[in-house]
């Protein structure tokens, strides 16, 4: 990436004047800014899809390496971002290196590696009750992750990342219908899995 | 609209959907904003390319307005309208040689074009190119190649290799990316690969990374990285193995493919499959189950299951009779990629009438 001293100066009096209002600044606009060295342009392009990011993730890898991965994604992002033509996609882009860097995290890993990997074990060992909530997270995020591609993706981002319909659509550059239908029949899958598989909680009350 | 709280979260609360959310709302993101470096200390990162030779290293020079404009021109004045769409095109750059698109010769070193549906791209013995997309990936293209675009759209991408050999590494997500050959549909599966066509249409599909559907009127070959498949126009393609496996293995399953065997070759032939079979190749032994007659699937299910754990659920008889659960059991078992991604790209094929009858 190569920007003249000139650009960058007013990439960042840009920053300065804009920040409050980011909100409300188009994509292209930060793509732009961002192409031209800024990094706070950058930094504002990361908050808005960390989220897509993460969930894309978190669809395919176990959940802590879905934390480190976000930071490679983003900087693989910014490595590229000189190349990138079409800057009204950045998010459809943006998923793709998502994805394949979590293809890529699997290429590099030992097949065995589990999913679900134990978050808040250690609090979870002095707290039975949260041990079991916990199980059942992991669980149900198991069962969301073994639906296919299309679907866990999109109900990683609506039920872990908080993330709406419109917002999904918008990231990742699906049409609304795409998304409506990935929801209903990702959500009805979800039920059927869930049906046939009892939790590890409803287990141990069980027994 | 009825079930608004699933779309955005308006409207009634749905109970179920609220335990969901606050159930995995504990695996939401919650890494602290990254800093990232500036734009002089970022280095230029090897291409996920580099697996291929170095000297394929992408050559995007800008092309100049000039020659876009001239080549855009020109290739409507000399084809009619119909040849070309509005939809989104790949940009062709000249690595080597003098490739052409259509009707003109990509001949600077800076000099790039857009291929279009419907359009051609050839390169001579000493041409070299790139077609590249963005949110689909990168096809190298080597000397003696004929390659046309079929279909380009935002889910859907579609080559036609006619002659020569192609490199593709595709972020697109699975399925979205298809190349036609005369003797068999390749589908990336999360993958990068490389596909051969000879003069009379047979060819060979290796694959580096992740795995590659492999199609033709009802068979299909998986071809996971390190593998490879051969194809051929009556035949289609052949059944996949590793490229490590023993050369004795790989001749019999030629053989079994390719070949006009008598009754003795192709029982020689099995039995040397069976017998070189190493756990790796358990996904070689799958592809085998469906393209043995019913006498000789026993041995078959007999050699697989020695060397990998039947899973949970099925049955040798399931198995004998190929019920399709079962064998896609087998397949995920093997973990050379979820079979899942393959039946729903299998299902958005289906003509609408027979999706009905699916449901």
């Amino acid at each position: 990436m190569t920007s003249t001293a000139g650009a960058r100066f007013a990439a960042l009096r840009w920053s300065s004047v804009n920040t409050a209002a980011s909100s409300n600044i188009r994509d292209e606009t930060l793509v732009r800014a961002a192409q031209d060295g800024d990094r706070v342009a950058f930094g504002q392009l990361y908050q808005r899809y960390v989220r897509m990011v993460h969930g894309i993730l978190l669809a395919r890898v176990p959940t802590a390496a879905a934390e480190d991965l976000v930071h490679d994604v983003f900087l693989q992002a910014l490595r590229s971002l000189a190349a990138m033509r079409e800057v009204s996609r950045f998010g459809p882009w943006l998923a793709a290196i998502a994805r394949n860097r979590a293809t890529d995290f699997h290429r590099r890993t030992q097949p065995n590696d589990s999913l679900d990997a134990q978050p808040g074990t250690a609090e979870a060992l002095e707290n039975p009750q949260r041990q079991i909530a916990i199980e059942d997270s992991i669980a149900l995020l198991n069962a969301v992750c073994g639906l296919p591609d299309v679907y866990r993706e999109t109900l990683v981002m609506r039920f872990v990342e908080g993330m709406t319909g419109p917002e999904i659509a918008a990231h990742t550059g699906l049409t609304h219908g795409s998304v409506r239908v990935n929801l209903h029949r990702g959500v009805q899958m979800l039920r059927e899995k869930w049906q046939r598989c009892e939790s590890p909680a409803e287990k141990e009350k069980g027994s | 609209m009825k079930n608004d709280y699933l779309w955005d979260g308006s409207g009634e609360p749905d109970p179920e959907l609220q335990r969901i959310e606050k159930s995995l709302g504990r695996f939401r993101y919650s890494g602290k904003p990254s800093e990232f470096p500036t734009a002089d200390s970022l280095q230029p990162k090897p291409s996920h390319f580099a697996f291929f030779t170095s000297s394929w290293t992408p050559r995007f020079a800008a092309a100049t307005l000039f020659i876009v404009a001239l080549i855009a021109s020109g290739l409507f004045l000399h084809r009619s309208p119909t040849e070309f769409s509005n939809t989104p095109a790949w940009e062709v750059a000249r690595l080597s040689g003098s490739p052409r698109v259509g009707d003109f010769s990509l001949a600077s070193d800076s000099s790039k074009a857009q291929l279009r549906v419907g359009q051609v791209m050839v390169t001579d013995n000493s041409s070299r190119a790139s077609l590249n997309v963005a949110e689909v990936g990168e096809i190298y293209v080597d000397p003696g190649s004929r390659v046309r675009l079929v279909e380009s759209g935002s889910n859907r991408n579609r080559l036609a290799l006619e002659l020569g050999t192609i490199h593709a590494a595709i972020w697109a997500p699975p399925g979205e990316f298809v190349v036609d050959t005369p003797s068999a549909t390749a589908v990336d599966l999360g993958c990068a690969y490389t596909l051969h066509v000879n003069d009379d249409g047979s060819g060979t599909l290796r694959t580096t990374l992740g795995w590659v559907g492999f199609h033709k009127d009802g068979h299909d070959s998986f071809i996971p990285a390190g593998a490879m498949s051969m194809t051929r126009p009556v035949q289609g393609p052949g059944i996949p193995y590793f490229e490590d496996a023993s050369e004795k293995l790989r001749t019999a399953v030629h053989a079994f493919d390719f070949e006009p065997l008598s009754g003795a070759d192709r029982e020689q032939a099995l039995r040397t499959i069976l017998a070189q079979a190493r756990r790796r190749d358990a996904f070689t032994l799958w592809h085998l189950l469906a393209r043995v007659n019913a006498a000789e699937r026993p041995q078959v299910y007999d050699r697989l299951a020695s060397l990998v754990t039947p899973p949970a659920n099925v049955t040798r008889e399931g198995t004998l009779a190929l019920d399709p659960q079962m064998m896609d059991a087998w397949w995920n078992a093997f973990d050379l990629g979820d079979i899942s991604v393959w039946r729903f790209w299998e299902q958005k094929q289906a003509p609408p009438l027979l999706k009905k009858a699916a449901r």
